[in-house]
């Protein structure tokens, strides 16, 4: 489990026919954390994900894995497990069954595959064909085929579709104990509410570009701070009027009667100024930036051709 | 590779698919010919030279060997079933080397096509023996020249399954290729050798090579006597036996190189 092992693509295109689904794309996916991989639905991301995996080759560019193209990893299921298709087994195969075959592939044992069944919570369903499997069960199934060879990387396409709230709470677990494991975790959405509070990296494509990457702390920018206030226009130009220190002056912006929004200066040093000034505040709230605002933020026009 | 032949028959075993091909085989083997030599070539209509003649007996077993499309079929649907159920990706992520996993993929059916065409000559010859003798009829060739053509058909069914394999890697739609070879098979070839011009060209393709391992002709006869055009001239059994060596090894290569640097998406 020492091995930390990182993901970069690097200038990747590919082109398919006339359409241009990945663009000089690059970005690295650090080990230790569940990277985000967000974009509107046909940004590229599976594209992407695929050029990583070996299953399409590139235009251009290169995709790599601890600085291994995917093809030359000596044992690659030890190295990487993906999860692309919600359904990708043969109905007529047991969960069992299934796994049985990638075992076999890949060279673990059949305690591996019980192993995994009862990890996963398919102990029960082990031997049931995989044509009545609910769509939970399929993506555990999934997940047990891409955990077979205990790999140091994980790629996950859409993990959240099908999944109920309760199996995308404890998908959410899974994965943050993997994650914490020391393993390399990406998973695209294009559902954010799911993963938000999964991720620390995120990388933002759309139309096949880089939009934005880094931790998502960073790209979101320090929280605002919601006021609602009697005297708030006098607090505004208390505020906009600068610290006594010279430090930064804060960003104000009126969002109705009463109610501010200020940028860059956190809810105890603003209360401490109203109480200095005696001004009246009847609420203070730190907003911190919803993943799907600053999705939304970095994905709009203004945002991608700046 | 022995992990990845290991693989593909755990892949098939779990399935239902190999008991509903052996039963195919059996069905055919010893149902089919067992109840045409019951009934007797000279009753069907339009009638045929009896058990007791040569022509007979060869004409029975050549009817066998255009059962060929069953196995076919089957290396179609066992290559294309990892497309359509979407497990290609998987496969190809565990063994990026592809052209190693269409490889095993091929001795597996390979096995399962001797499997396959041992089930159906055996059922054959038991169907074959016993109604013969049962009927009081004496075969028209000795009975280790029977054995000997219901061996070359056995392995006929080997070929033809990897052609299926090969066309299903081509192809990858599983309608599509099972629509191309039980097509072609069942209808084109049969199709093709009644067209003028075109019907000299039947000793090459993969039906007259095997009507040539068996020296099936009367299929071939009957047709050019219908039309009025010349006898279709089949090619010796070796040189059968070779031509259809040539198909599955191009089928091999097919199945192998293909697949090579295609996108799964």
């Amino acid at each position: 489990m020492t091995d930390h092992l990182v993901i970069e693509v690097s200038r990747l295109t590919k082109r398919f026919g006339d359409v241009t689904a990945v663009r000089d794309l690059s970005f690295t996916v650090e080990p230790g954390v569940v990277t985000g991989f967000l974009g509107p639905n046909g940004a590229g991301k599976t594209t992407t994900m695929r050029m990583v995996t070996g299953l399409v080759s590139p235009t251009s560019g290169t995709a790599t894995i601890g600085g291994l193209p995917y093809g030359r990893l000596a044992r690659p299921s030890r190295t990487v497990g993906a999860v692309f298709d919600a359904n990708a087994f043969h109905p007529g195969h047991t969960a069992r069954d299934h796994l049985r075959v990638y075992a076999a592939m890949g060279g673990y044992p059949d305690s591996r595959v019980t192993e995994l069944l009862d990890m996963l919570g398919l102990a029960e369903a082990a031997d049931r064909r995989t044509r009545g499997f609910s769509s939970g069960m399929r993506q555990r199934l999934n997940l047990a085929t891409a955990l077979l060879g205990d790999p140091r990387v994980l790629l996950l396409d859409e993990p959240g579709n099908g999944l109920d709230p309760e199996g995308m709470s404890w998908l959410r677990g899974l994965l943050r104990q993997l994650a914490d494991q020391g393993r390399t975790v990406l998973i695209s959405s294009h559902v954010l509410s799911e993963i938000q509070q999964l991720v620390e990296d995120v990388v933002v494509i759309r139309r096949g570009e880089l939009v934005a990457a880094g931790p998502w702390s960073r790209l979101a920018g320090p929280p605002a701070v919601l006021i609602t206030s009697p005297d708030a226009e006098t607090l505004a130009a208390s505020l906009t009027a600068g610290p006594a220190d010279g430090g930064p002056v804060p960003r104000v912006e009126a969002v109705g009667p009463d109610r501010l929004r200020v940028h860059g200066l956190d809810a105890p040093s603003i209360a401490d100024l109203a109480a200095v000034r005696r001004l009246r505040i009847h609420e203070l709230v730190t907003e911190n930036t919803s993943l799907e605002q600053l999705f939304l933020q970095l994905t709009t026009d203004k945002a991608a051709t700046r | 590779m022995t992990l990845l032949i290991k693989a593909e028959f755990r892949r098939l075993l779990a399935t239902r698919m190999w008991g509903g091909l052996l039963l195919a085989a059996a069905l055919l083997g010893g149902l089919m010919i067992g109840a045409m030599a019951l009934v007797g070539p000279e009753n069907f209509d339009p009638p045929m030279p009896g058990l007791d003649t040569e022509t007979g007996l060869r004409s029975i077993l050549g009817i066998l060997g255009y059962t060929a499309f069953v196995p076919a079929a089957a290396g179609t649907v066992a290559v294309t079933s990892e497309y359509r159920n979407r497990t290609a990706a998987v496969t190809f992520m565990f063994a990026p080397r592809r052209g190693r996993v269409l490889a095993a993929k091929l001795a597996t059916y390979a096995v399962v096509g001797l499997a396959y065409g041992l089930v159906l000559a055996g059922t054959a010859a038991v169907a074959l023996f016993t109604v013969a003798a049962a009927r009081g009829v004496s075969l028209g060739l000795p009975a280790a020249t029977v054995l000997a053509l219901l061996a070359r058909i056995a392995v006929a069914m080997v070929v033809y399954l990897l052609i299926g394999v090969g066309m299903g890697a081509l192809i990858r739609n599983q309608v599509a290729a099972l629509c191309v070879v039980i097509g072609y098979l069942y209808l084109g070839e049969p199709v093709l050798m009644m067209i003028p011009g075109v019907n000299t060209l039947y000793p090459i393709l993969p039906g007259g090579a095997t009507a040539a391992l068996t020296d099936f002709t009367y299929l071939a006869d009957a047709v050019s006597e219908q039309l009025g055009s010349d006898a279709v001239q089949l090619l010796p059994p070796a040189a059968g036996a070779l031509l259809l060596t040539a198909y599955a090894l191009t089928a091999a290569a097919i199945a192998v190189i293909v697949p090579m640097r295609r996108d799964i998406t």
